[in-house]
């Protein structure tokens, strides 16, 4: 017989971990003695007492570091606010797309209508020349730049836990940066000096709006990846019998789903131009729509509908973030409306908008309301990238440039 | 009974079997001369056989057909890339002047105005100054003071920089804006051009004459073959890296400042700087070498303008280093700057820091923090400098550079004072300065149908390259770490033989260096056998493209 089985009985690691066990949960034996001290008047002291340290308490050392540190976002914050404010970011988008959109804004909609004057305009041919160059914007901007950063992740919904080689190459910020300054560069110089004179670009500027809706106070937080302003304000001549799609009912949600509230935040509204500034009326914003930055709150892919929604809000916080600065902050109905031309791209998909700002107060549905006119998803080009070695671009559509064109000099 | 029963026939053997008779051996026809031709008398000593071998590889270089082969032929002999001098656009060390003007071959030129060829561009920049005057002093002012922008700071540089760099990179943006539409209607070059912002800017080169470090002598010194040649010239792998704000770019390259033959001029030539880079606190890193004008190989505009460089990296110099190695330190970021983008831009034609330039290359560079604005122009006449080749060209690449000038004096309650006019029309005229075709070849060492690898017809091949050019342009990490000695090693087996016992099994223990790897020495990619071509494939590896150099 084998003597492993026999000497496997005794298994000391088990007679270890019962060991353990009972020492755990030992009770302290009575012994008599301190019955018998206190019969002879010796007081009796805690032992433990005597063993614990007591913590000492330290200052907090200022460290001084290569950059200050923010403050901890506590109730001395100097942000701090009691009420709660519920705060859309450009990287957020709206669980109901446009239709809440509207309804924060209190906008009806046209769809694909622009004013007649950018219509006129978009039909105006442009030179091959141009075109020539869009193309080389389009190809450098998705082929030829040499960025090569970290793409997402590819996943394949069928193996979903097959890890595919990661890609290195443009990213869509990059993208995006590229393809639209080249753009407006474009338009510009075929523009006339007059106008170009007449206007002024900026990149990455931030817009704030704070503002009440039944009783919630709401935030819009939105970043211009390019700003052009002029120097006056852009005007457009509007046709109102068009079929407006009427600001709906959202019912059963509210119209604050998906909107984080904030205790921290600004309660003033900013735009980034100074009053003094001779050129600081909006006339273009261009918002990028990076898929990777922009995501939904509850993780689910963003929709269409949702981007659309995205140009909406974006328009209305730059238009509003002004017409609060030019009347103050507690208008309502603006005494002449203030335009403003949107175009969201994601660099293949253009999404152009114009507004027009009636009113501030966006409470209910009835009285003055804003107007969004909106021609979307219009495509650039089909495809543009690396085929098998080769750098490709397929079908490009050259009335995109039309629009932007009629955008600017409008 | 039959000892061997198969149902199929031999080809392969039939191949082998030799048929049993034979020829007579055809007679020569020319086999005679009227006079002798003796092959060439070559020196056989080591150094020339080295120098030969040298030669052919750079020859081999020279005729391959696409930029990014090429590319890959300069990496070849590294499988963990090459132990390159780190040139970065923003580190400057103390007293780096020296090294940097060797290491570029340049020339430097101090100016107060632009250099002669610019003179026939002064009428036209007297017009347009007027016109875009008073716009760039609102753009200024409003930069600096009238938009609110929230800058993101990163750790790493610091926030003084950064700001600095911030608020330049805005100004630039605005002047090059008002510049260019200005100029639309005025000459016909700008439209074409292509603005880049931030761009990727990297070169790759070899330079010679340089010490030799203790090591490589050390080495030299253990083998018989290697006693007479123990200060052998080696190289030293160049890697410039950089990013300007914004860089201007065209079909054409820009006219030559001087006449090409002006480059052998001996007046140019520059110090010998032979100390090892790290006396000057440049650092070694292994890298594969990348050429990287902003672009990759086949965008239409190859040929750089004009590039605008920030210098908040001067902020965060020592104060010690003083004002005069401040203006020196500009001064090298310019001349690495521009050096840099214009061999990468060579090497888009097909030269390589093997193969010189036929013809001279000429950029603008301009380096500003908003109100200090330094202009340079370059031109580039050679970019040989490898081995003995840093004492036998006799070509260098000249400077000419200004002093920082102030572009306004100060900005009170929303106004700029004192613009600098003169200033502005020497930026106008870099803008104005219309490149041109050239009459000669412009890639000589690329083929004729073939230039890069998109031309390629081959389908596989071309896929390859392409990757493998991508590849080693990211230099992402391998996916096994670096060969290393460890210190315990380097202690109880290398300085001390205290374990004479154990197997000898790691590299220095057999006599390897694991870094002498070439670039194709792994096995290329497994093809699973489903993958395999029909019918019974036994190709078990994928086939690669790697140039036979």
């Amino acid at each position: 017989m084998r003597l492993s089985p026999v000497l496997r009985r005794q298994h000391i690691d088990f007679m270890f971990k019962k060991h353990w066990l009972v020492q755990g949960k030992r009770i302290p034996i009575e012994t008599g003695a301190e019955e018998k001290l206190k019969k002879k008047g010796i007081k009796v002291e805690d032992a433990l007492e005597f063993i614990k340290e007591k913590p000492v308490k330290h200052e907090r050392i200022q460290i001084v570091g290569p950059y200050e540190r923010p403050l901890p976002l506590d109730e001395n914050h100097p942000e701090y606010k009691e009420i709660p404010c519920y705060t859309l970011k450009h990287t957020n988008v709206l669980l109901e797309g446009l239709s809440q959109a509207q309804v924060l804004t209190k906008t009806i909609v046209a769809d694909g209508t622009l004013p007649p004057k950018i219509e006129e305009l978009a039909q105006l041919p442009a030179p091959a020349a141009i075109h020539e160059n869009v193309k080389k914007a389009i190809l450098s901007a998705n082929v030829f730049d040499c960025e090569q950063k970290k793409l997402p992740k590819i996943k394949d919904p069928n193996r979903p836990a097959y890890n595919f080689p990661r890609i290195l190459g443009i990213t869509d910020r990059r993208r995006n940066q590229i393809l639209t300054n080249k753009l407006l560069q474009l338009v510009e110089k075929s523009s006339d000096s007059d106008v170009t004179q007449s206007k002024y670009v900026v990149n990455d500027v931030e817009s704030n709006i704070t503002f009440n809706k039944e009783g919630d106070l709401i935030q819009f937080q939105e970043l211009s990846h390019i700003l052009v302003t002029s120097n006056k304000p852009v005007k457009h001549s509007v046709e109102n019998d068009i079929p407006f799609v009427e600001i709906p009912d959202l019912f059963p949600v509210k119209h604050t789903v998906t909107l984080p509230p904030e205790h921290f935040y600004k309660e003033d509204s900013s735009y980034p131009f100074q009053p003094s500034v001779s050129v600081c009326h909006p006339h273009t914003t261009w918002l990028h729509y990076n898929a990777t930055e922009v995501s939904n709150v509850y993780e689910t892919p963003v929709t269409p509908h949702q981007i659309l929604g995205r140009s909406l809000t974006h328009a209305f916080t730059i238009a509003s973030a002004y017409a609060k600065q030019l009347y103050g902050e507690d208008t309502k109905d603006l005494p002449e409306p203030v335009y403003i031309n949107c175009i969201q791209t994601d660099a293949q998909n253009y999404h152009f908008g114009v507004l027009e700002l009636n009113t501030l107060d966006v409470d209910g549905t009835e009285g003055t309301k804003n107007v969004w006119y909106c021609k979307n998803n219009l495509k650039l080009y089909d495809s543009s990238r690396y085929f098998s070695g080769m750098p490709v671009l397929e079908n490009y559509n050259n009335k995109v440039y039309g629009y932007i064109n009629a955008f600017y000099n409008s | 009974m039959h000892l061997i029963k198969v149902h199929r026939t031999f080809s392969k053997i039939k191949g082998t079997v030799t048929r049993p008779y034979s020829h007579a051996a055809a007679l020569e026809q020319n086999e005679y001369t009227s006079s002798p031709h003796y092959p060439p008398i070559l020196d056989m000593s080591i150094r020339a056989r080295k120098f030969r071998e040298r030669g052919t590889l750079h020859r081999k270089i020279q005729q391959i057909n696409t930029v990014e082969a090429k590319q890959i032929a300069l990496n070849m002999p590294r499988y963990y890339g090459w132990k390159c001098v780190m040139l970065h656009e923003n580190i400057i060390p103390y007293n780096a002047m020296p090294l940097v003007q060797c290491y570029t071959r340049t020339h430097f030129m101090p100016i107060e105005k632009l250099p002669e060829a610019y003179s026939e561009l002064n009428e036209l920049a007297d017009v347009v100054v007027p016109e875009i005057k008073s716009q760039i002093e609102d753009a200024i002012a409003i930069e600096s003071a009238g938009i609110q922008r929230n800058y993101t700071i990163t750790p790493g540089m610091s926030e003084a920089a950064q700001k600095e760099d911030a608020l330049a990179k805005s100004i630039v943006k605005q002047i090059n804006r008002i510049i260019t539409n200005n100029l639309t209607d005025k000459v016909a070059h700008i439209l074409s051009t292509q603005v880049d912002y931030d761009p990727r800017h990297e070169a790759f080169w070899f330079v010679g004459g340089v010490d030799i470090p203790r090591k490589v002598i050390k080495w030299r010194q253990q083998y018989n073959w290697l006693k007479g040649r123990l200060f052998e010239n080696i190289d030293r792998p160049v890697q410039y890296l950089g990013s300007p704000f914004l860089a201007v770019r065209s079909r054409l390259p820009l006219k030559p400042l001087v006449p090409h033959s002006e480059a052998e001029n001996p007046d140019f030539k520059v110090q010998k700087f032979s100390y090892a880079p790290i006396t000057v606190g440049y650092r070694e890193h292994y890298r594969h070498g990348a050429n990287m004008p902003g672009f990759w190989p086949g965008d239409y505009d190859e040929f750089g303008l004009l590039s605008v460089h920030g210098r908040g990296h001067i902020l965060a110099r020592k104060q010690s280093y003083g004002p005069e190695d401040n203006l020196g330190a500009l001064h090298c970021q310019a001349m690495k700057s521009s050096f840099g983008w214009l061999l990468a831009q060579a090497n888009y034609q097909g030269f390589t820091t093997y193969n010189d330039i036929t013809y001279p290359l000429v950029t603008q560079t301009v380096i500003t923090n908003g109100q200090l604005w330094s202009l340079y122009a370059y031109q580039l006449n050679t970019i040989v400098m490898h081995n003995e080749q840093m004492h036998l060209n006799p070509k260098h690449n000249i400077c000419f550079g200004t002093t920082p000038l102030k572009l306004y004096e100060t900005i009170e309650n929303g106004k700029v004072k004192g613009l600098n006019e003169d200033l502005l029309k020497m930026l106008v005229q870099f803008y104005l300065n219309a490149p041109e075709e050239r009459e000669h070849e412009m890639k000589p060492y690329l083929g004729k149908e073939m230039k890069v690898v998109a031309d390629i017809e081959d389908d596989n091949k071309r896929e390859w390259l392409e990757s493998t050019f991508k590849h080693l342009a990211s230099n992402r990490p391998r996916h096994n770490l670096l060969p290393e000695t460890y210190l315990w090693e380097q202690i109880y087996k290398i300085e001390h033989n205290t374990r004479f016992f154990e197997a000898k099994r790691r590299p220095f223990e057999c006599g390897i260096n694991p870094f002498k790897r070439r670039l194709d020495e792994h096995l290329p990619p497994y093809i699973p056998k489903a993958l395999r071509a029909f019918p019974k494939s036994k190709k078990k590896f994928e086939k690669t493209y790697y140039p036979k150099v």
